[in-house]
């Protein structure tokens, strides 16, 4: 049922922590600057980490779900939005809003917002697909212990519920309840019983958990813990990379280059804002090139 | 040291509300779709820090476990119909029964664990923050109550359809929109109503079916884990 699959790359033998400072990275980033430039250079760093842990199958899925989205925001701002200079269609009165007027800069900040919607998706894409949850709930077991154990405790439950609701149908579909066949309320009114039967079995459960832990000594005392992840080299390597990123791009942001006025007319873009954005994307990319280092050269996957 | 936490958190976010507002300073011009996840990751964090400096015994952690799996079990069938989720009505009997903590809880894991199976997004902070208020105010509205009110929590299960989408529509608003007006704003929230329509509805309905029976299968749960340590001199010698 998770989503979670391992796989034989880089990017999935990486410290928890490394992986979810990227996906932080990107996702700060993406919200501070708002150039179009910087935003399409994020997106192309984060793809190309995507490709690289393997997961372009997955990723397609989620683009074309925000392509929609992208044309909800587009059509909103192009409607709403009435500053622009140049106009390229203008449409009739209506009674709230006033004379509708479609303007090339309107369109264009909604592309621009699009790109920062696919940036941001494909970000907790990779996050989805390339990091297991258990390992990054870990790095926080030192400070939040129940909070923790809740979690895991949930994640642990979900599979043996849907079990629980597979045997419970089954029973009842033996007893001739039909829960297949028949009308939609039929049907429904037969699955009522199912619904409490597993709250009580859920319930009962729990109780027994409860217990269990109980006698092993569950907070009864000062608690230990203890972590099997390794730091590596490469570990080193990219959280360096994505500091130099972060640090360049917050820089870029208070220079005034990440911002971009799309209103009144879109403004030219300087050859000094390519020059930071591409320090950017570069650095983001060093997880995708170390993974190419790695499966190309041996030597090299000795070392890191 | 956990109401000075507590304080600390409140001042800092009233301080980012309140630099935000005034120009000729370099909040003025902030990047609201961060500093809103900043305020919303604030608050729960309170929440998280009074549970972990909280009594609760494993009776509790496995019973927040268990009602936040079944709340995130039963959102998935669902899924394709955006807006009818049985989880925000699991969640508010939870937190009607057991109070407003174990309520945020519930809420908060629910969301969490769910988008493990459905997918993590920018969204899963403010569902959790969603989920978990609803369960809070289900804890609230049952202050003292010795039976259960079926027409009030209806009422409050409805009203949370609505707050639900519309605490998710300033995320949507925030981040995407501009310029951020008020004509904007109405446009966002007319065009969710049809789903939170359909959430209110939903939770009605849940709460009209399942409302009662869980509620009564919960409280004799209740009564089962609830255990009163005696003091030693109230025992017979």
């Amino acid at each position: 049922m998770l989503v979670y699959r391992e796989k034989d790359n880089l990017i999935h033998k990486l410290h928890p922590f490394t992986i979810v400072a990227f996906v932080g990275v990107v996702f700060i980033l993406s919200l501070v600057l708002s150039h179009p430039v910087y935003l399409l250079g994020l997106f192309l760093a984060v793809g190309v980490v995507i490709i690289a842990a393997g997961h372009l199958k997955e990723w397609k899925v989620y683009l074309k779900f925000s392509i929609i989205m992208i044309i909800i925001i587009m059509i909103i701002n192009a409607i709403f939005a009435q500053v622009g200079e140049t106009v390229l269609f203008i449409g009739p009165r209506i009674p709230v809003l006033g004379k509708i007027k479609i303007t090339m800069e309107a369109l264009a900040f909604g592309a621009g917002m699009g790109v920062r919607l696919l940036v941001i998706i494909s970000a907790f894409c990779l996050y989805t697909y390339a990091v297991h949850p258990d390992k990054v709930l870990k790095l926080f077991s030192k400070w939040g212990n129940k909070s923790v154990i809740v979690i895991t405790l949930s994640t642990r439950l979900l599979p043996l519920m849907v079990g629980d609701y597979l045997r419970i149908t089954e029973v009842q579909r033996c007893r001739g309840v039909k829960l297949d066949t028949g009308r939609w309320w039929e049907r429904a009114k037969n699955i009522l019983p199912v619904v409490s039967v597993i709250l009580i079995s859920c319930l009962e459960r729990s109780l027994q958990l409860a217990e269990s832990m109980h006698a092993r000594g569950y907070g009864s005392g000062f608690r230990t813990y203890y972590t099997r992840e390794l730091w590596r080299p490469r570990d080193y390597i990219i959280l360096t990379a994505l500091f130099i990123s972060f640090i360049t791009g917050v820089w870029a942001a208070l220079q005034g280059w990440s911002n971009y006025s799309y209103y009144p007319r879109l403004s030219v873009i300087n050859l000094g804002e390519i020059k930071a954005a591409s320090i950017v994307v570069l650095t983001l990319m060093i997880p995708a090139i170390l993974n190419w280092g790695w499966k190309k050269c041996p030597l090299l996957k000795s070392k890191i | 040291m956990k109401s000075n936490f507590l304080t600390v958190i409140i001042i800092a976010m009233f301080l980012l509300l309140v630099f935000s507002t005034i120009s000729e300073n370099p909040l003025y011009h902030v990047n609201w779709a961060l500093c809103s996840v900043i305020i919303l990751g604030l608050a729960m964090l309170a929440f998280f820090w009074s549970f972990e400096k909280s009594e609760a015994v494993s009776k509790e952690v496995v019973l927040i476990a268990t009602m936040a799996s079944l709340a995130a079990i039963s959102r998935v069938p669902f899924v394709v119909i955006m807006g009818l989720q049985p989880t925000t009505f699991i969640v508010m009997i939870t937190g009607y029964v057991f109070g407003t903590r174990t309520g945020f809880m519930v809420g908060a894991v629910a969301a969490l664990v769910s988008n493990f199976f459905l997918g993590q997004g920018p969204w899963t902070p403010w569902q959790m923050f969603c989920w978990g208020m609803c369960g809070v105010a289900a804890g609230l509205l049952a202050g003292r109550d010795k039976e259960f009110q079926l027409i009030k929590f209806t009422v409050l299960g409805g009203i949370c359809g609505y707050l639900f989408g519309w605490t998710m529509n300033i995320w949507h608003w925030v981040g995407f929109i501009y310029p951020l007006t008020l004509k904007t704003f109405l446009a966002t929230y007319i065009a969710s109503i049809a789903f939170d329509t359909l959430h209110a509805l939903g939770n009605i309905v849940f709460s009209m079916i399942f409302g009662r029976s869980f509620y009564n299968v919960l409280m004799r749960f209740k009564k089962k884990i609830l255990v009163r340590f005696l003091a030693s001199d109230n025992l017979v010698k």
